[in-house]
């Protein structure tokens, strides 16, 4: 029993503490989450982001990777942690398909957005050795063989998968989609040719293309890629597709307002700064900054855009 | 490129403030690498934040001397305490710690390092010599030739698992189906998750790995009467084997480096692969079967020369593609993306300083290791078998949770350990092999997922049969499969009715 009081009377305490100190934010380390293995291009992009934050910030950001069930277990390392801005993370386009895909995901409303990174736009690639010079000639053989021409991209789900499924559903193809753990096994089967054409984002297939061992048809995004700027896009092409994933980052929800404000602003400030730009367009990413509200908005929109692909590819096991 | 290699490890790697760096970082290998579950992956991206600041060079150098000597260090906890730090030394345990158990700790630790860099050096060659040319042979490695690599895996390990044949094959069965557990790699489907979202990762193998071997360990201990209370023995004064048995591991260490490099050179085969391949090869082409696992020296050489030949073949599709050869490898190419780098085809004609650096690094993080493991590590680790059993067992079994948990910071991981603990502790006393099992659960997704990717792009078994690579892998496991098979049958077929007779 006195234990027990004994303890209300620390949490109270602690409470009333928490709740002076809450202009003060932050004074402790904060955690960083990153739901994919170290080296990844999550983990690159969230350590680039986190080096700087702590500047921004003045305390130490530690990025730790919970790796595990296609990121699900990072996932819910954010989304149970105490909503008090001092456990933060990234999240990228495979968390809001989960919602639909997995039993027992982490839902959005329990993740609360604090800013967006950027976008990962998918791209079509094709091996050098296949006969496909242009998009057009892509397409026209994907509609002679359907079924036929196999694709290289994630498993059901993954981004470069459903790259490819709203690449199908847009343009009233079927093609061959063969499930790879990732971008390195994905790559490595293009260049080896066992598949004709990968979904994967542009950076990843970059160099090969400089080498002559692939050829990016086209970038699924509004704009061409800033590293490839000679790839048009499908839509200068006359295909209306737009497709990839994307990246924002994230606390659990029911933080409190100020101090959502302060990572949100912290965040911002450190994704606009020049030198942070160009540190993550040397290491291939293109940066985004959007706050809180807009950020929210971006995901929503991909999560409309993205929930029919998903349903007509029968991958719904959770329905909205 | 010779020369360049040369002129760039004498002048520019032998400074002062280089050599300081790669000594730190073989030093915090060592050390990281002797822990259980932390895995060379888990050291790496401990250092990545520390090379921000850094040039290029000096964060390779910092970065590959980790990478090298916490492989090695892996064998440590392996030979010492019967907990494998790494899937590399799962092999390694078998052998190392009977030795270990047999008075020959630092004997043990000594062949694995003299391995280990004997395999770091071949695999070093080959990557300087011929990355192209192997990377090219990498490529040609589609889903069919991986799943028949794995395929003649398997057979192997099938034929090399001593003792009673049908409780091998079923500890290998419990494998397969260990290995069904989570997301399956083509449809995304959870699979025996119980209904719980833990298990949707699937089955780690170095929690398992750590039950398997380390937990059950304790758990013999704790349950062994008084009376039978053996400690380790202390280390004979002998450290360094003699010339002449050294001599006779030679072509031991060649082959099984020679695997290393090339399954290291395969995109996500990883050296799980590698030490199995290595270890099952060496015990078929063995007079004495038989006495592996017993403490041979040969069991150890095999797979730490596999196991660090791999680091020279990991890095092979990484500076040639730009693709990670592991997950080890991923978090180097994630080193150059911070510097702005991008390594791909592309790298050796507009970064040939890059590459020679890199080369130069990792043969100074090779000797490096030799150096500091021989001369202050050794000594030191050899210091742990000093502690008193009780307390060695009692600081195993928390070495052993806190390392199931460090590989994903999951606690479900814990529970995986304690899980495969007590069922290594049982197999121990039905006399069922464990190896078996772990390498079901290592080799059987390896093996499905690569089984019906081929079907999805093929569409037909036929496949295996017309590409060369897989027909000749396919036709080699049925033979060690079927032809000791059909050789007793025809022998019980001679046999019986002479038997016959006699009644």
């Amino acid at each position: 029993m006195k234990k027990t009081l004994s303890l209300a009377a620390a949490m109270a305490l602690s409470a009333f503490a928490s709740g002076a100190v809450a202009q003060s934010f932050p004074e402790s380390p904060i955690t960083w989450v990153v739901n994919w293995p170290a080296g990844g291009g999550q983990d690159t992009t969230s350590r680039l982001v986190a080096d700087r934050l702590s500047d921004v910030l003045g305390v130490p950001v530690v990025v730790e990777n919970y790796d595990g069930a296609g990121g699900l277990t990072g996932m819910r390392e954010l989304a149970n942690a105490d909503p008090d801005g001092y456990t933060i993370g990234m999240l990228g386009s495979s968390s809001i398909i989960q919602q639909y895909t997995t039993d027992e995901p982490v839902m959005m409303d329990q993740l609360q957005v604090l800013s967006f990174f950027g976008p990962d736009p998918g791209a079509l690639t094709v091996g050098a050795d296949t006969p496909y010079e242009t998009l057009d000639d892509y397409v026209a053989a994907v509609k002679e063989a359907p079924g036929d021409v196999p694709n290289g991209n994630d498993p059901p789900g993954g981004a470069s998968y459903i790259s490819a499924a709203i690449m199908e559903s847009s343009l009233g193809l079927e093609l061959n989609k063969i499930p790879y753990a990732g971008y390195a096994p994905t790559v490595t089967a293009l260049l080896g040719g066992e598949v004709q054409s990968a979904t994967v984002p542009l950076p990843q297939v970059l160099e090969h293309a400089a080498s002559g061992d692939v050829r990016i048809l086209g970038v699924m995004a509004g704009s061409p890629h800033f590293l490839a700027p000679d790839v048009p896009t499908f839509a200068a092409q006359g295909y209306d597709v737009l497709a990839g994933d994307f990246r924002a980052v994230v606390g659990p929800a029911g933080m409190p307002a100020d101090v959502a404000a302060t990572l949100s602003e912290a965040l911002v400030e450190v994704l606009s700064s020049a030198e942070f730009v160009e540190a993550a367009n040397a290491a291939g990413y293109m940066i985004e900054p959007l706050g809180a509200e807009e950020a929210t908005a971006r995901i929503e929109a991909f999560d409309a855009q993205v929930y029919p692909v998903l349903e007509a590819a029968e991958l719904v096991t959770n329905p909205k | 490129m010779t020369q360049d290699l040369l002129a760039t490890i004498f002048a520019d790697l032998f400074t002062f403030s280089m050599i300081g760096l790669a000594l730190l970082g073989v030093v915090l290998g060592l050390v990281f690498g002797a822990l259980p579950g932390v895995s060379s992956t888990m050291a790496l991206a401990v250092m990545l934040p520390f090379t921000y600041g850094m040039e290029t060079a000096p964060a390779m150098v910092l970065m590959l001397a980790v990478f090298f000597s916490s492989v090695y260090a892996g064998s440590v906890s392996a030979i010492l305490l019967n907990i494998p730090g790494t899937p590399g030394a799962m092999i390694t345990l078998l052998d190392g710690h009977a030795m270990a158990r047999k008075g020959e700790a630092a004997e043990a630790m000594a062949y694995a390092l003299i391995a280990s860099i004997f395999g770091g050096i071949i695999g070093w060659i080959l990557l300087v010599a011929l990355a192209p040319t192997i990377a090219g042979y990498a490529l040609r490695f589609g889903s069919p030739e991986y799943a028949a690599v794995v395929l003649f895996g398997l057979a192997l390990v099938a034929y090399a698992s001593s003792g009673d044949t049908l409780r091998g094959l079923a500890a290998g069965a419990i494998g397969l189906i260990v290995g069904l557990v989570g997301r399956d790699q083509i449809t995304d489907v959870p699979r025996f998750t119980f209904g719980t979202a833990d298990l949707q990762g699937g089955i780690d193998i170095i929690p398992l790995a750590i039950g398997l071997f380390g937990v059950a360990e304790v758990l013999v201990l704790m349950t062994r009467p008084k009376s039978e209370m053996s400690e380790i023995p202390e280390t004979r004064a002998r450290t360094w084997p003699r010339w002449r048995s050294l001599r006779a591991e030679l072509p031991t260490a060649l082959r099984a480096s020679t695997i290393g490099t090339f399954v290291g050179a395969i995109p996500a085969a990883g050296s799980a692969v590698a030490v199995a391949l290595a270890y099952a090869c060496e015990k078929r082409l063995s007079k004495t079967p038989e006495k592996f696992g017993t403490g041979l020296p040969r069991g150890v050489v095999a797979p730490e020369a596999a196991n660090n030949a791999c680091v020279g073949g990991a890095l092979i599709p990484m500076m040639t593609l730009g693709i990670p050869g592991d997950s080890i490898t991923a978090v180097l190419i994630g080193v150059l993306l911070l510097h702005g780098l991008r390594p791909g085809p592309g790298l050796f004609e507009s970064q040939p300083d890059l590459i020679v650096t890199i080369y130069g690094a990792l043969f100074v993080a090779i000797i490096l290791t030799a150096l500091v493991a021989g001369a202050i590590g050794i000594p030191v680790y050899r210091k742990i078998l000093k502690i008193p059993q009780r307390i060695l067992t009692a600081a195993v079994l928390i070495l052993c949770l806190l390392g199931a948990y460090a590989v994903r910071n999951a606690v479900v991981d814990v529970w995986v350990a304690i899980f495969f603990g007590t069922l290594g502790f049982a197999f121990i006393k039905l006399n069922i092999p464990v190896l078996p099992l772990a390498f079901g659960a290592v080799l059987g997704p390896l093996l499905e997922e690569n089984l019906r990717r081929t079907l999805v792009i093929h569409g037909d078994v036929g496949v295996f049969f017309e590409r060369p690579i897989s027909l000749v892998l396919v036709c080699l496991s049925f033979a060690i499969l079927l032809v000791p098979l059909a050789l007793s049958a025809l022998s019980f077929l001679r046999r019986r009715p002479r038997r016959h007779s006699g009644l």
